[in-house]
């Protein structure tokens, strides 16, 4: 039984088909990544399994779960996490206390009112370990929004998997970044999804190839192609649409 | 938490000290003046746990007021051998299942649709006042609900024909609601609220039912307005449609931006300089909405901090919005 499992899904918005029956099945443990031209609906695919949007026509299912057109905090709180390609963090707020919302809600304690945040130190202390990991430990104090970009995009992924999901969802982690800040995020993201099953959609193909188990290929709101890095680097269809031919 | 320190403790216990004190030292008429205060002070920071924390800007806050006013009035009023204390809980609870049906219309909708809602709830609830005489009384209003004898709770008791026995009742049950505002902010729950206020979608994505956090908020608020709008009720011994009018809507609105949103504490201060400025102003003119119309333009423009904005810095965390650390 694959984790997560998307059938012939579509999505129109009011008349402009965005996806024609993606299917795609991902495996425990599978570091599977989606690549496309711009516009193939990459964003749109993780936008409906997350919730955002619900399907035109199709089925998800997510540990059994039928996921299907369910609001993205029911969502999430099956263990299905996501980060965002534009980043999408609370900018009025420190990096501690961003990181501590995720794990807040991963603890179940969304509303509680007992005792004061001040008197939960395992969430303090948990909030600290994701904080050192993602290397944003000694910056904790400052705004999200007033941290640099390549930090944001750290806590990004710090908030992602503080919800410690099986499923984890990274659209263009490595998005407006140089390369040697792309390398560093490939690193962290080796490094804070080790034994989770990963689902990213990336433009870099340097990214991509040091990550990937498995790549599916979305080309105008169909699967090209799906299968092992070595097969889609191979595949002729996926060259002629995207990839290109290496020069001679 | 920020540590208290000494200076902190000094003014807390000397604003406590002149509280207690007040109805020996102040005359009758300023005793009432403060007791107003009081009350919409707790008015004020319901309204603002809704703008400042959840960034919901409601036009109808005073339908919840009204509620809490007029339920507290009818029910002294029509059930015989109703205790009063039982009367205020009723127009509490009024205020926040109100607060919870209304809200849960309303958090639905976002910026100028949430708004406009609530101003439609508010002008409805008070089309039911203005027109249900049997009721309500229309705009003759409820008067002479508060019992003429001495009423024993045990420890003391309450005398509604003493001003400063009202004045008593009104600042003990405004400090508890207070304090509990105070502290639900610093819990998970208040949490909740300033993260789906900073960033609804990402909320979401972490698990955050954003409605329901929005809801609860909404009935909060509206059950400290509703305490407020009894406590009202009671002190006046009188309520009329414009409890629970746009006006009261507005004016707690004011209260909450002259004093400083910014602040938990700011709404409070904005109650005392509105109920004794306008006592002033309108001794001296008959138009002296216009003036306070000017003054809210100048405010806005000029003046986003409100008064709380001319606190020292050194007293400004005691003000703070509360930090959760």
């Amino acid at each position: 039984m694959p984790l997560l499992e998307v059938t012939n899904l579509s999505k129109d918005f009011s008349g402009l088909k965005v996806l024609f029956g993606i299917d795609l099945k991902l495996e425990q443990g599978e570091r599977h990544a989606i690549i496309g031209p711009n516009g193939a609906g990459k964003s749109t695919l993780f936008n409906v399994i997350t919730g955002k949007y619900a399907p035109s026509h199709g089925k998800i299912t997510f540990k059994r779960h039928d996921i299907t057109g369910l609001s993205p905090h029911k969502i999430a709180r099956l263990g299905l996490a996501r980060s965002f390609q534009v980043t999408n963090i609370f900018r009025a707020m420190t990096a501690f206390d961003n990181v501590r919302n995720a794990v807040l809600s991963r603890n179940g304690k969304r509303h509680s009112i007992f005792p004061t945040l001040g008197g939960m130190d395992s969430i303090a202390e948990q909030t600290e370990q994701i904080l050192n990991l993602i290397g944003l430990l000694d910056r904790k104090d400052e705004l999200a929004g007033e941290l640099a970009h390549g930090h944001q995009r750290a806590l990004e992924i710090g908030m992602t998997i503080a919800m410690d999901p099986e499923l984890i969802l990274l659209d263009e982690p490595t998005a407006g970044m140089s390369s040697t800040e792309s390398r560093e995020t490939v690193k962290l993201i080796e490094k804070v999804t080790e034994g989770k099953t990963l689902l990213i959609v990336e433009h870099d193909m340097d990214v991509v190839f040091s990550i990937a188990t498995r790549i599916t290929v979305i080309y105008y709101g169909r699967v090209l192609a799906s299968g092992s890095p070595e097969a889609i680097r191979n595949d002729q269809q996926v060259k002629d649409a995207y990839l290109g031919e290496e020069r001679e | 938490m920020r540590r208290l320190t000494l200076l902190h403790i000094v003014v807390a216990v000397a604003i406590a000290a002149v509280l207690l004190a007040a109805p020996r030292i102040l005359t009758v008429v300023q005793v009432r003046m403060l007791t107003e205060i009081v009350y919409f002070s707790l008015f004020a920071v319901s309204f603002n746990l809704l703008f400042a924390y959840a960034g919901l800007l409601s036009f109808g806050h005073s339908a919840y007021f009204g509620l809490g006013a007029y339920v507290t009035a009818i029910s002294l009023k029509h059930v015989p051998g109703m205790p009063f204390f039982a009367a205020i809980l009723l127009g509490a609870i009024a205020g926040a299942v109100g607060g919870a049906i209304i809200g849960f219309f309303c958090v639905r909708r976002k910026g100028s649709y949430f708004a406009l809602l609530t101003l439609a709830f508010n002008q409805f609830l008070w089309a039911i006042a203005w027109k249900w005489r049997e009721i309500t009384g229309g705009d003759d209003g409820i008067g002479g609900i508060v019992p003429k004898k001495p009423v024993d709770l045990g420890i003391f008791s309450v005398d509604f024909t003493q001003v400063g026995s009202k004045y008593y009742l009104t600042l003990f049950l405004v400090t508890i609601c207070l304090a509990l505002g105070w502290y639900l902010i610093r819990t998970p729950f208040g949490n909740t609220v300033k993260a789906v206020k900073g960033n609804e979608e990402r909320a979401s994505f972490l698990g955050y039912d954003v409605n329901r956090s929005k809801l609860l908020i909404f009935t909060l608020a509206a059950f400290f307005a509703g305490v407020s709008g009894s406590l009202f009720a009671l002190f006046q011994d009188f309520v009329a449609p414009s409890a629970i009018s746009l006006g009261m809507s507005t004016e707690v609105l004011f209260m909450a931006f002259l004093g400083g949103t910014g602040s938990f504490f700011g709404p409070i201060l904005g109650a005392a300089i509105f109920v004794y400025f306008t006592d002033w102003i309108s001794s001296i003119t008959e138009r002296w909405e216009f003036i306070l119309g000017v003054l809210f333009i100048v405010l806005v423009l000029y003046f986003h901090q409100g008064f709380i904005g001319l606190v020292p810095a050194k007293l400004k965390s005691l003000f703070s919005l509360g930090n959760n650390r």
